[in-house]
């Protein structure tokens, strides 16, 4: 291990290796809104440690699911939410990185990077400090006092990650994180996502609309169904780790895609047939 | 470069001025000549630096305060809506009586002081700080609120780390706006029976019908908007540094 990886790991906690126990747990979980049921009775299990990919079709109630567990939204009664066992308020104790990159165009990228730290009341020149040790690894280096607007669409979306892995939580909530992205900026920055979670060991529950990318980086694949949204199938990936895109063209990776574009299709097929009604 | 786009154009209408009453032989009753002008205010200096000043104090005075009652009241419109519900066409209609007739009624309750200006300065500042900044704050995306609540942040963090510099755009445009409402107010005030200020000697010169006189007094008026233009817009580029690369 290099000095900076060495001054990294003692900057940030360090998760420790997949253990049994569930990180985030989640029985029954419900939400209606208004008229439209968008989650029906969500049972789903990840490990402390797990890589878990979500996809489903849209409209699914991924949004939903994925505000629920970041403490946005209430479940309705009757489910329960347990973050290491426990049922609390999972405001502040989910890293949770939506869609759009949402960085403030007057931070530069130490500053937005620092948010999250900055709110939890961390000094701002520590964090900062964290910060510029952890560039190089998201591939910001020499970048960070530039603005966003400074910035590709990939090396925002780094930072927001970096922003998003400075908030120093066990669990982290990828929303769709390289949907905007180009093809080839996406198959970049999953093998480096792959490859920062490893070193840093956080749990992940990452939702995308690319099967691909489902396999490619999950531990398990977990299916939504169409509206309203339950777990339809959970598939485990038992490809090996470190994975590198000659992956997406083995006969194992075929075959679990296979299997996960039958249950994909067929709700999407559903949520079609409701809309056309 | 920054400071000679600011001069020239002063200067080409300092030379259009004089051109054009020498060319086109404008009486001095209508325009006098910018150096006769410029000369009285020399003759007269210290009397119209004091001028300056006061009404510069009374201007500033009421734009500050207006300023920040507009944000907060913004913000407590932008929390609470049923505050927004009931205020807010007050302020509207606030908004619609003439200054003047507010004039009066102010300089009746506080007399001829640096208040009873501050006071109208204030009036016609403080509402359009109030629909810009509420405006600035509406427009703030709700899953940037969400993503700081995420992190824990408490109504205060997203004031201050999001809310605030999120409107900070709209409310400068505000400000500028009313650097010059402010002056306006100030001088207004001033009619209604002060002796010294800008408004004071406007007044006067009208009176006595000095033309040069009252057009020493609008100089010194536009250099009091002027100042109070170019602090904001100050400010502004180092707060808003970041609106034009939007």
């Amino acid at each position: 291990m290099t000095d900076a990886a060495d001054q990294l790991d003692q900057l940030l906690t360090v998760g420790e290796a997949p253990a049994a126990r569930a990180k985030l747990q989640l029985n029954g979980v419900s939400r209606r809104f208004g008229a439209v049921q968008a989650l029906a009775k969500v049972d789903l299990g990840i490990a402390e440690g797990e890589f878990v990919t979500l996809i489903g079709p849209s409209g699914c109630g991924k949004s939903t699911l994925f505000n629920i567990v970041a403490g946005l939204l209430e479940a309705d009664t009757g489910g329960e939410v347990l973050l290491d066992g426990a049922a609390t308020s999972l405001l502040g104790k989910v890293a949770f990185m939506p869609q759009r990159d949402l960085l403030l165009p007057w931070r530069n990228v130490l500053d937005n990077a620092i948010l999250a730290a900055e709110v939890e009341g961390r000094p701002k020149r520590a964090a900062r400090e964290t910060a510029r040790a952890m560039a190089a690894d998201f591939g910001l280096k020499g970048f960070e006092d530039h603005y966003p607007q400074q910035l590709s669409g990939g090396m925002r979306q780094r930072v927001a990650l970096m922003r998003t892995f400075m908030f120093d939580r066990d669990l982290m909530l990828l929303d769709e994180p390289f949907g905007a992205l180009d093809a080839l900026t996406r198959a970049m920055m999953q093998r480096w996502l792959l490859d920062i979670w490893s070193r840093y060991r956080r749990t992940i529950l990452f939702i995308t609309h690319d099967i691909d990318e489902a396999i490619f980086l999950g531990d398990r694949v977990v299916v939504m169904s169409a509206r309203p949204g339950s777990i339809k199938l959970e598939r485990r990936v038992e490809l090996p780790r470190p994975r590198d895109p000659a992956l997406l063209t083995t006969p194992a990776f075929n075959a679990i895609k296979r299997e996960l574009l039958d249950a994909v299709e067929e709700e999407s097929m559903k949520t079609f047939a409701a809309g056309a009604a | 470069m920054a400071l000679l786009r600011l001069v020239l154009p002063l200067l080409l209408l300092a030379a259009l001025w004089e051109g054009a009453v020498a060319l086109l032989q404008i009486s001095p009753f209508y325009l006098p000549p910018l150096r006769q002008v410029l000369g009285a205010i020399w003759a007269l200096g210290p009397a119209y630096a004091q001028a300056f000043m006061v009404t510069l104090g009374e201007a500033v005075a009421g734009f500050v305060v207006g300023g920040l009652v507009g944000v907060v009241s913004a913000t407590a419109f932008h929390h609470q809506r049923w505050l927004r519900d009931m205020l807010f066409p007050l302020f509207v209609a606030s908004q619609t009586v003439p200054v003047i007739a507010f004039g009066a009624i102010v300089v009746l309750w506080f007399g001829n002081t640096l208040l009873a200006k501050a006071a109208i300065a204030f009036y016609l500042t403080f509402f359009p700080v109030t629909v810009n900044a509420l405006a600035g704050f509406e427009a703030v995306d709700p899953r940037q609120v969400a993503l700081l609540r995420s992190f824990g942040a408490s109504r205060r963090d997203i004031w201050w780390k999001l809310l605030l510099p999120s409107a900070l755009p709209r409310i400068f445009t505000a400000l500028r706006l009313s650097a010059g409402l402010a002056l306006a107010g100030a001088i207004v005030g001033e009619w209604f029976g002060a002796s010294i200020g800008v408004g004071a000697m406007l007044l006067a010169a009208l009176f006595n019908e000095q033309v040069v006189a009252m057009w020493a007094a609008i100089l010194t008026a536009a250099a009091v908007g002027g100042a109070i233009f170019g602090v904001v817009a100050l400010v502004e580029a180092r707060l808003v540094f970041w609106r034009d690369e939007l």
